[in-house]
């Protein structure tokens, strides 16, 4: 478009580029090379991870992944931490995006009075800092039967992402075209029926961006877990991760094992970030500019 | 009637409103009603009025683990805008390979901070871990460190990981606000025969500096809530050196049952976290620049 750009910087204008280069190359060192580590190591033996620490593997083994998965020295397989993480990861994102659908839609939609008092409301608990709920949700989640108990994970995780999640939908749906809706509710659909059956169809790509957008802190979080799941059975990958303390690498012979389950709680985040990296930095720049 | 045309609106709006209530609101208020008694959950609690605030503040460790936060939330802000403000201004130089470093260098975000945590761990282990085996095959063992386990470089050492993690994060927001500065107030910046880093002084840096601000409360006010990185290294210790609001209001409370003063550490927390992340609301929404 502008082909003067490529004439004007002259070269004494400006830093030096084998300097930008190697300042790049050496932070992406740095960034790559413990997670290349964590993989690596995570097929290597025991023996192979304390003498020789820089190495490829030799053999490569799969073990470790096999061990962790069907469970040896933990007391819970891995494939149970994995299968109830995925299963709270996916029920939290459920419920969030249908009540944050539903609540962001009345928002940009409703001519009611409350409106704008309970927009209010919503971003006053944005504000607020998750910590400093713990106690009383211990309590009560024990007395309604929601601790150690996925559904009440789900419903925790989707509290905890709704403020967020509604002020987004929100603003996506006033730019939504209100003819579509209008059209079929014109055919005799109610609201409810119009919401569902036109507006969710149309607005599938929104709603993916929400759900790409609270996927990673779901699968990650670890604070509300730690006191709510107390019991092995249900527990979820970050603790399991966390529950594996070794006082040191010597006296250990596990090492191998704790990779496997650590690479194998990461993939399926690098293999949906490779997958959306676009929507996920636009979400994370909307998110963080909001 | 206008009532009923508008209950379907109050409908679509309950599910979320009974959920914040019950799972926000609520929760809240009894926090702060709880902070207010002596209850170790078994026996009936017992009102002490500010006694546990009282408490609170002459407790060494409480203004250990506040200033630990402080120390944490600042130096990762400094660490991770620094850095991810440089990244942003080399990337935006359109530099070869442009897309796979802002790809690599987001990477480290998207892993759960326990993983993050866990692999730094054995990073820094002693004898056989990665940074010491490192050293010292480059000839660098006197730079050899016990990191974690040590009182006076643990905290460091957990900033460090931070800033690792998280630098991406900034970069991208920043990177983003770089390139949407448009291509002519840089050709006139170059055609006037102004040399890089006046350019970067005088103009990149004047023109992005409302998102600089803005991401760096943004990443101070998330450093505040530091949790899982310290929980899973180093649990506080050593000697509590690590010890943080989130981790100390954890111990009180699950590990020594003391849930009303512990309460009161919520309700310290609560109204430092609460009062900058609303005011940063307010403020944001007022500014924004314009080309």
């Amino acid at each position: 478009m502008h082909p003067e750009r490529n004439i004007i910087p002259a070269a004494a204008k400006r830093l030096p580029g084998a300097a930008v280069t190697l300042l790049l190359i050496c932070w992406t060192i740095v960034q790559v090379y413990p997670i290349l580590f964590m993989f690596i190591t995570s097929v290597k033996t025991d023996k192979q991870i304390l003498n020789a620490p820089f190495a490829l593997p030799d053999p490569l083994k799969l073990e470790n992944y096999a061990i962790v998965w069907q469970g040896d020295r933990v007391a819970q397989p891995f494939s149970t931490f994995f299968i109830n993480s995925f299963t709270i990861t996916l029920g939290s994102l459920v419920i969030l995006l249908f009540v944050a659908g539903l609540a962001g839609y009345a928002l940009a939609r409703g001519r009611f009075p409350g409106n704008s008092a309970t927009q209010q409301g919503f971003l006053l608990t944005l504000a607020v800092p998750v910590h400093v709920l713990i106690i009383p949700m211990y309590f009560f989640t024990g007395q309604l039967g929601l601790r150690n108990s996925h559904i009440g994970m789900m419903l925790i995780y989707a509290t905890l992402g709704l403020p967020f999640t509604i002020i987004l939908m929100r603003a996506y749906f006033l730019s939504f075209p209100r003819e579509l809706e209008e059209a079929a509710l014109l055919d005799g659909c109610s609201r409810f029926g119009a919401f569902i059956r036109v507006v969710v169809p149309v607005s599938r790509g929104a709603i993916a961006s929400m759900a790409i957008i609270n996927i990673s802190w779901i699968w990650s979080e670890l604070f509300y877990a730690l006191v709510l799941l107390d019991q092995p059975q249900v527990r979820t990958l970050p603790l399991a991760i966390a529950g594996y303390r070794p006082v040191s690498m010597a006296a250990e012979s596990v090492i191998g094992q704790q990779f496997a389950i650590m690479s194998l709680t990461a993939l399926p985040l690098f293999v949906f970030y490779f997958l959306f990296q676009q929507q996920i930095r636009k979400g994370m720049t909307a998110g963080a500019l909001r | 009637m206008d009532f009923r045309r508008n209950l379907i609106w109050y409908l679509f709006l309950a599910p979320a409103v009974i959920m914040l209530l019950m799972f926000m609101a609520l929760p809240l208020i009894q926090s702060l009603e709880l902070a207010f008694f002596e209850w170790n959950g078994l026996r009936p609690r017992e009102y002490v009025a500010l006694e546990n605030f009282e408490d609170l503040f002459d407790d060494r460790f409480f203004w250990g683990a506040l200033r630990h936060t402080l120390i944490f939330a600042a130096f990762s802000t400094i660490g991770t805008v620094g850095i991810g403000l440089m990244l942003a201004m080399a990337i935006a130089r359109r530099v070869r390979g442009a897309a796979l470093y802002r790809f690599i260098f987001y990477l480290p975000v998207m892993l759960p901070m326990a993983v993050t945590a866990a692999l730094w761990v054995r990073m820094y282990e002693q004898n056989f871990g990665m940074l010491n085996v490192m050293l010292r095959s480059i000839g660098l063992a006197h730079l050899e460190g016990t990191w974690i386990a040590s009182r006076e470089t643990a905290l460091a050492s957990v900033i460090a990981v931070a800033v690792w993690q998280f630098s991406g994060f900034p970069m991208i927001i920043l990177l983003a606000a770089i390139e949407n500065i448009p291509e002519d107030l840089h050709e006139a910046a170059s055609l006037d025969g102004i040399s890089e880093p006046q350019r970067i002084w005088h103009l990149t840096l004047p023109l992005i500096r409302p998102v600089l601000i803005s991401i760096g409360v943004l990443q101070f006010i998330f450093s505040l809530k530091v949790f899982d990185l310290v929980w899973v290294m180093t649990l506080g210790g050593p000697a509590e050196s690590t010890s943080v609001l989130g981790t100390f209001l954890y111990k009180e409370a699950f590990r020594k049952q003391e849930y009303g003063y512990a309460s009161a550490v919520a309700v310290v927390m609560f109204i430092v976290i609460f009062t900058v992340t609303y005011v940063y609301q307010r403020l944001m929404r007022v500014e924004s620049v314009e080309f």
